[in-house]
């Protein structure tokens, strides 16, 4: 798409949603329900995924579904209800930008979908430039919105152009009234020192875990499985888990949970600088006084007495630490850099206190970390408040 | 074996006994090296210094049962296991009692912060300056020495500042130090330098890259350049670590030329770690003095130190030209551990050269680059 292609786009998509102005919220919520069924089962796109997103078929097949999920009803309906007031629903989005353009990393696949969704929630027209590595998933699920509604599905514009191209890129937030940018630090930066508008910048953030009185085995499993889907390369793959108890025997439990979530989700082959950290980090620990290292085909787990938080190399590649109490968690974290904590066996609510304070957006179930729902309040920001430029406190959203 | 918090002595060293006659022998051979003599029998000596080491340093000799690998089981040097950068940041490798500690920049937190023990500094001295003497000076020049690191004096704990220190001494006709507790001394180097220029001297300039860049943004800033003398030189090390704003190569020898009238020839970049004994060099200067001008820059080294590139996760060699890790077997490192696996990603270039890519992601931050802001922050 040319810069005046685009352009053109966006001022169709603009059009189209002063049309849907008083249309009641419930009906988008619908569509982007029926939108986000069709495109999971987008045979087309599942196998494209694989070689564009760098994910195994395996992987693949297990993530669409969980993306997609996301936009499931109750949750929508919880959100647009939360934060346009009570019966918001019934009527049509209140007044707020007319365009919120998106630029989304590719890190993960299917950050599109929640991206657009918001977008339409807030009533606005949206424009979503994809990353690098899934620009198949934007364009697919406008396609899926089309065949759902194609009256809103008029006001979304999916594009993808390589990054540094300065004239698209001018092309599509020039009309933005809100740009929501994630991606690397470095990347997030430079868009920022270049936008005129308001910009909502997501940069990177981990997530960790923690294990108190939960069967191990059940936890290991759980948590094994949350480090890896999307090979845990998002802001919800856990890089640490502190356990109450016998840590280093978890950590062993971990290996071997890991080398079973393998054989259903084989991992790829990392490249050379992946691989390259993943050794450092291993010949690290063995080195470090009293520290262990397990490492197999589902990746690799370090016991490290030291409680403080370091993110690893990825690849799922976790810590494990030694938990003295849960109240100790919170102190643990590093301030603003974590986003989600999962959880086994361990009561969120005394903790959620000091955890939002430590900057964590969201708590929820071992096994659940990679299973987000719209409401969740990605760097404590209101959802759809973010787009609408209301200002108001961290959020934490702990999930039942 | 792992080094303590209240450790007074040097930890994981055996007990004290003389200096192994071999070292003074390696140390001889690579001396006859530097005067014209044959290279040392790599092969031969690489199974000397494994069985030396593994016989007298203990934590190397733990290591190697860990991995079922005996002076008896290694038929080839390439099977000599390795010591990753990170044991040196835990655990103290000699064969004897040191005669000088040496520790790796770039962090406050002492527990990140590598060290090499040197049993025998003459070996490390002999090492060090015949291979600066061969690829830094290849025409023989006896140059005045500017010192842009700090002198051994201040940072006795610099591998870097005592090497300066030998070239000084014993390469140059002097070495005029540059670098004081408070970091660059800017306008005494400006100062020092329009001296020269005026008075057609030519100089050694030996530096980490991160002051060479600071001298330049003060050239711009006062719209200084000098013309140094014919054959003057610059020797810089630590790429882009300490640094507040990129300068690659082409830019550094781009400043050389614009700034102090040093062709791009004449600008040696150093390749060294505080883990080694040995260093490599970029190739121009000794290619040019060799007739090979059209050969492509790289990192070369002398005949006892050659650098592997494996596979980070199998170790195995990687197809040539293709990037890993780098590993480099120093048989100058004799009295500590020979083969050394850093954090380093690099990849082979010709028979004999290396290209350094970066640092593994994650990696603790280190460098002599960063002797600068060390001082500058206390």
């Amino acid at each position: 798409m040319t810069p005046a292609a685009l352009d053109a786009a966006i001022a169709r998509a603009v059009e189209a949603r002063a049309r849907l102005r008083d249309r009641p919220l419930e009906r988008t919520v619908a569509a982007l329900v029926a939108a986000a069924a069709r495109w999971r089962d987008d045979g087309v796109l599942a196998a494209r995924l694989p070689e564009e997103a760098r994910l195994a078929p395996a992987m693949v097949a297990a993530v669409m579904p969980l993306a997609a999920g996301a936009l499931e009803p109750d949750a929508m309906g919880v959100l647009v209800e939360r934060e346009h007031g009570p019966g918001a629903l019934r009527r049509g989005a209140p007044d707020g930008p007319a365009v919120v353009a998106h630029v989304l990393a590719s890190n993960v696949p299917a950050l599109a979908l929640p991206a657009i969704a918001l977008g339409c929630l807030a009533g606005a027209a949206v424009v979503v430039k994809s990353g690098r590595h899934d620009t198949a998933s934007a364009p697919a699920f406008v396609r899926a919105l089309a065949a759902a509604d194609p009256d809103l599905a008029d006001t979304v514009v999916a594009a993808y152009w390589p990054g540094g191209d300065r004239p698209r890129e001018e092309a599509a937030l020039r009309r933005a009234d809100v740009v929501v940018a994630s991606g690397g630090a470095d990347a997030v930066a430079a868009l920022a020192a270049r936008s005129r508008t308001r910009l909502v910048a997501h940069g990177p953030r981990w997530s960790v875990a923690a294990v108190g009185d939960a069967d191990p085995e059940a936890a290991a499993a759980a948590l094994a499985r949350d480090v890896a889907l999307y090979e845990q390369r998002g802001c919800l793959s856990p890089h640490a888990v502190w356990v109450a108890g016998d840590a280093r025997g978890f950590a062993a439990r971990l290996a071997r949970a890991l080398d079973a979530v393998a054989a259903e989700l084989p991992p790829i082959g990392a490249d050379v600088a992946g691989r390259a950290a993943r050794r450092v980090l291993l010949d690290e620990a063995e080195w470090t006084p009293g520290a262990a290292a397990w490492s197999g085909p589902g990746g690799a787990v370090v016991y490290d007495p030291e409680p403080a938080f370091r993110p690893t190399c990825a690849l799922r590649t976790i810590r494990v630490h030694p938990l003295p109490a849960p109240a100790a968690l919170p102190a643990l974290l590093p301030p603003g850099a974590i986003e989600c904590v999962g959880l086994a066996g361990v009561d969120a609510a005394p903790l959620a206190p000091a955890l939002r304070a430590r900057g964590v957006a969201r708590v929820c179930a071992l096994g659940r970390m990679q299973m987000p729902r719209l409401t969740w309040p990605c760097g404590q920001a209101a959802p759809l408040g973010a787009l609408l430029g209301r200002s108001g406190p961290p959020l934490l959203e702990v999930e039942p | 074996m792992h080094r303590g918090p209240k450790a007074a002595s040097v930890g994981g060293v055996s007990a004290a006994r003389p200096a192994a006659p071999f070292e003074a022998e390696l140390a001889a051979a690579i001396e006859a090296w530097g005067r014209g003599g044959p290279a040392p029998d790599f092969e031969a000596w690489a199974h000397r210094v494994f069985a030396h080491q593994y016989a007298s340093v203990l934590p190397y000799r733990a290591l190697c049962d860990r991995r079922g690998v005996t002076p008896a089981t290694v038929s080839r040097w390439e099977d000599v296991p390795p010591v990753p950068t990170a044991a040196f940041r835990r655990v103290d490798f000699a064969s004897g009692p040191p005669e000088a500690v040496f520790h790796t920049s770039g962090t406050t937190d002492a527990s990140a912060r590598g060290r090499h023990l040197v049993p025998h500094l003459a070996l490390y001295r002999a090492a060090a300056l015949t291979t600066f003497a061969r690829f830094v000076l290849p025409d023989g020049a006896q140059l005045t020495g500017l010192g842009l690191v700090p002198s051994p004096a201040l940072r006795p704990d610099s591998s870097l500042a005592r090497m300066c220190g030998w070239v000084g001494e014993t390469l140059a006709t002097g070495m005029e130090w540059f670098v004081g507790a408070d970091g660059l001394a800017v306008d005494a180097l400006l100062a020092r330098l329009a001296d020269a220029e005026a008075r057609g001297e030519s100089l050694l300039l030996l530096g980490v890259t991160a002051a060479f860049a600071r001298l330049f943004d003060a050239c711009r800033a006062r719209g200084t350049r000098f013309r140094l003398g014919p054959g003057t030189r610059v020797m810089d090390t630590g790429g882009a670590k300490g640094m507040t704003r990129p300068l690659s190569r082409p830019a550094m020898l781009r400043e050389c030329w614009t700034l102090l009238g040093v062709a791009g020839y004449w600008v040696v970049n150093e390749y060294g770690m505080t883990e080694l004994s040995s260093q490599r060099y970029d190739s121009a200067l000794a290619d040019r003095f060799a007739g090979r001008s059209l050969a492509p820059r790289r990192l070369v080294g002398p005949p006892w130190l050659r650098t592997r590139v494996l596979d980070p996760e199998t170790l195995a060699p990687v197809p040539p030209g293709a990037t890993g890790l780098l590993c480099h077997h120093d048989l100058a490192n004799a009295g500590s551990a020979a083969v050394v696996l850093t954090e380093d990603l690099g990849h082979a270039v010709g028979d004999d050269g290396i290209a350094v890519v970066g640092r593994v992601a994650g990696a603790v931050p280190r460098g002599c680059g960063m002797l600068l802001d060390a001082l500058e922050a206390t």
